[in-house]
């Protein structure tokens, strides 16, 4: 029960953990050199952690609580640099995007830890093709009630963080014709999807103790919904986005979700909707297949909208609170590039089209990713 | 009645079905050394062959094994190349104490076996180029055992990279003692000193001029892993060819010409290598003909004491530097031990290498062979074991692999 105990966080923080990818140079398929990279990371003192993850081609870099998306900037660019500066000692590059490729899933092996091995033994090959690579947003709430009246409204917006992340338009070796892919490996899992609609934390744990009874669950950890408080850290985690390709596509997709967020706890333009939950399905695909071309249903004023103008009309409302956050200039950029329809995934695709082979794809990724911009 | 249409007794096969037998034969006592014994799929392929050699069965012959020499070359370069096409030179600039380990290696076991073998009493011309021979490590047994394996990660990589880099000083040095050889023929000095600049000068402008000319051709064929791979293997059995006609050293030019294709390939040209299937199957050729021509007749009770001082001193020399440098390129703890014993195998090859250099002056190759020829013997057999054993050890190796 303690670890349900809601956490104490300052009220609209932020942080972020990015899964990335480890890339072996001589032929750009995945390495496998998560444990070897995570021992030299451990003997450097770093803002954050960098953490292992379900296989051994991926880490998990984990920025610290920050109260502007802002300063996020920093932090991630100089963690990317000391893991860069270990990866080059091992040869091995680190790439941005929500999916390898043409890596082979079969040729994963899972990184040895405990949990790890649960997740094989109980879910089998998912657990391998579970090896693709997203951004979790991680936004503080004063309580239990908070996380689960955050969690509904921003359903609203998952297609938004699908279409302005997506960067894994191949998967397996071939164009999936999808801007992200990704989502469709999670969607895999039984427990994938979202929240109940509950009232408030109290009915939470009510649903909680009685998966609980059932022994479908053990911990929250194994939800893999959308979106999911997350009581151990006082937070509600935005789990929907593919990792950019570069740290400031992440810290922009950040900066997004705070506003976002402070908008909503405290004006509280929308109330928790059962409706949300009833197109949520529709607006996820289109998101994953056209990304911001894609069209969704608005649930609150039930009418067709198209996800990029969608996105710049949310922008302008919450403005007012990017500014007053200090990443005002960053949702700005981020929405400069909507306008232009600027997204990893057409980059990925352009590249491809440009070189001719996945492996320059993932070589072109890479450099990208080692890059300050 | 006419029975014409009956084949006449005894039965006349061709070299190429004896030759398809072999690489059957050696396949499956390959597999089921591995699947028995939990032995290296290579061991197999060298019994087998030397089962079936000239020393044993005879179903080999001497004559079968010179007419398959182009094979056997062919095989040796398309090995070189990709273990060339391995040797990373901006790893080699952002970690400067992995060249610095890696000479370090070479260097060092070099030293050591030259150490020994005068202390034996050899003559230092024949100590230098047996050290020279002794270096390097096997490119075929160490990327065969790789690849069987699966094996993947950072011992693995390096253990490829100072194979390279060994297998690269060896060939160098080989060539820079050639003068001393000369001299203790009595040959002029316009031999001596323009004999070593041709070979070495040569085979590096001649695996120069191949990677230029296979960058351009892979720039206009295009990313098709179909049609490249098609041009790899031309392209290496050509110079392999070339180098043959102008008498210069064949894994010398193979190994630039896959180093440079990957270190000179700007515009990213060319696709990465996998040979695959393909070269499976040279690796069965090239170790059942190893076997065949393995000399167990070289062992004598003189020779032991010699022998076993030169695996050791080969073995503590490499060690040492891993050890000593190491760590300082990021080797993990208990690291450097593996690999020590990864580098084991020594190439089977060498034999052929001190052959071609010593074309010249046969009694010296054969002087040569019969030091180093006993620890080939062993190292071919023990070899695979221990990299076998390092890469596993290190949990490289893949689950099933």
């Amino acid at each position: 029960m303690d670890e349900l105990a809601f956490g104490a966080s300052a009220p609209l923080t932020v942080g972020v953990e990015l899964e990335l990818q480890l890339v072996r140079p001589h032929d750009f398929d995945l390495a496998r050199d998560a444990d070897e990279l995570l021992r030299r990371l451990g003997k450097r003192k770093l803002p954050g952690a960098v953490k292992p993850e379900i296989t051994e081609s991926m880490v998990e870099l984990n920025s610290s609580v920050h109260a502007s998306a802002a300063t996020l900037v920093d932090e991630l660019e100089t963690v990317r640099d000391a893991v860069l500066q270990d990866a080059r000692v091992l040869n091995v590059r680190i790439a941005g995007g929500g999916s390898h490729p043409f890596h082979d899933w079969a040729d994963r092996r899972i990184y040895p830890t405990e949990r790890f091995m649960h997740v094989v033994e109980r879910y089998g090959y998912l657990a391998k093709q579970f090896t693709v690579f997203g951004q979790h947003i991680h936004i503080g709430c004063a309580g239990g009630d908070d996380a689960v009246f955050l969690t509904h409204v921003l359903t609203r917006y998952v297609p938004h963080f699908i279409a302005l992340s997506a960067a894994s338009p191949f998967y397996q070796g071939e164009d999936t014709s999808f801007q992200s892919s990704r989502l469709t490996a999670v969607s895999a899992f039984p427990l994938a999807g979202h929240i109940p609609f509950v009232r408030d934390w109290a009915e939470f744990l009510e649903y909680f103790m009685r998966m609980k009874g059932f022994g479908i669950v053990a911990s929250m950890k194994d939800f893999y919904w959308d979106i999911r408080p997350k009581p151990e850290y006082g937070t509600i985690e935005i789990r929907v986005c593919d990792t950019p390709l570069t740290v400031r596509r992440a810290a922009l997709l950040a900066a997004y979700a705070q506003a976002l967020a402070a908008w909503h706890l405290e004006e509280r333009p929308l109330e928790p909707s059962r409706t949300t939950y009833l197109v949520n399905s529709h607006n996820r695909f289109e998101a994953c297949r056209y990304g911001l071309r894609g069209t969704m249903v608005d649930p609150y004023a039930s009418r067709k909208t198209a996800i990029g103008e969608d996105i710049l009309a949310t922008m302008a409302k919450i403005a007012p609170h990017a500014a007053r956050l200090g990443c005002g200039a960053l949702v700005h950029e981020l929405a400069a590039g909507v306008r232009a329809g600027d997204s990893d995934a057409a980059w990925l695709r352009a590249r491809h089209a440009a070189r001719g082979s996945l492996a320059d794809v993932v070589r072109e990724a890479c450099t990208r990713w080692e890059k300050t911009g | 009645m006419a029975t014409e249409y009956l084949p006449r007794l005894p039965l006349a096969f061709s070299q190429a079905a004896l030759f398809g037998a072999l690489v059957i034969v050696g396949l499956a006592a390959g597999e089921a050394l591995r699947r028995y014994a939990s032995l290296p799929r290579i061991t197999g392929y060298v019994l087998a062959g030397a089962a079936l050699g000239p020393h044993a069965l005879g179903l080999i012959s001497d004559d079968m094994l010179f007419d398959l020499r182009p094979l056997v070359d062919l095989s040796v370069g398309l090995i070189v190349f990709e273990l060339g096409f391995r040797l990373d030179f901006k790893w080699l600039r952002a970690n400067r104490w992995l060249l610095v380990t890696a000479i370090g290696e070479a260097l060092f076991s070099f030293l050591g076996i030259f150490a020994v073998m005068v202390a034996f009493d050899f003559r230092p011309v024949l100590a230098a180029m047996a050290a020279a021979v002794g270096t390097a490590t096997s490119p075929g047994t160490v990327l065969l055992v790789a690849h069987d394996l699966r094996a993947q990660g950072q011992i693995t990589e390096r253990l490829l990279l100072f194979t390279a880099v060994n297998s690269a000083f060896a060939y160098v040095l080989l060539t820079l003692l050639l003068p001393f050889l000369h001299f203790e023929h009595q040959a002029s000095w316009q031999q001596a000193f323009f004999h070593p600049l041709y070979l070495l000068w040569g085979s590096l402008v001649a695996g120069w001029l191949a990677c230029i000319l296979m960058l351009r051709l892979a720039a206009w064929l295009g990313k098709s892993e179909e049609r490249q791979f098609i041009l790899m293997v031309g392209m290496v059995v050509v110079t392999v060819g070339i180098a043959h006609a102008l008498k210069l050293s064949v894994s010398l030019a193979l190994l630039t010409l896959g180093m440079l294709a990957r270190n000179l390939d700007r515009g990213y040209a060319v696709l990465p290598v996998h040979f695959g299937h393909g070269s499976q199957l040279f690796f069965v050729i090239l170790f059942v003909l190893v076997g065949a021509s393995l000399s167990f007749s070289a062992f004598s009770a003189a020779a032991a004491a010699p022998v076993a001082a030169l695996i050791l001193v080969r073995f503590l020399g490499k060690g040492v530097a891993l050890l000593g440098f190491g760590p300082l390129s990021g080797i993990r703890p208990g690291g450097a031990g593996l690999l020590a014993l990864g580098l084991l195998p020594l190439s089977g090859s060498a034999v052929v290498m001190v052959r071609d250099t010593t074309l010249l002056y046969p009694a010296f190759g054969r002087e040569l062979a019969a030091v180093v020829l006993s620890a080939v013997v062993i190292l071919e057999l023990i070899g695979p074991l221990a990299t076998q054993f390092a890469l596993r050890r290190a949990r490289e190796a893949h689950p099933d692999g």
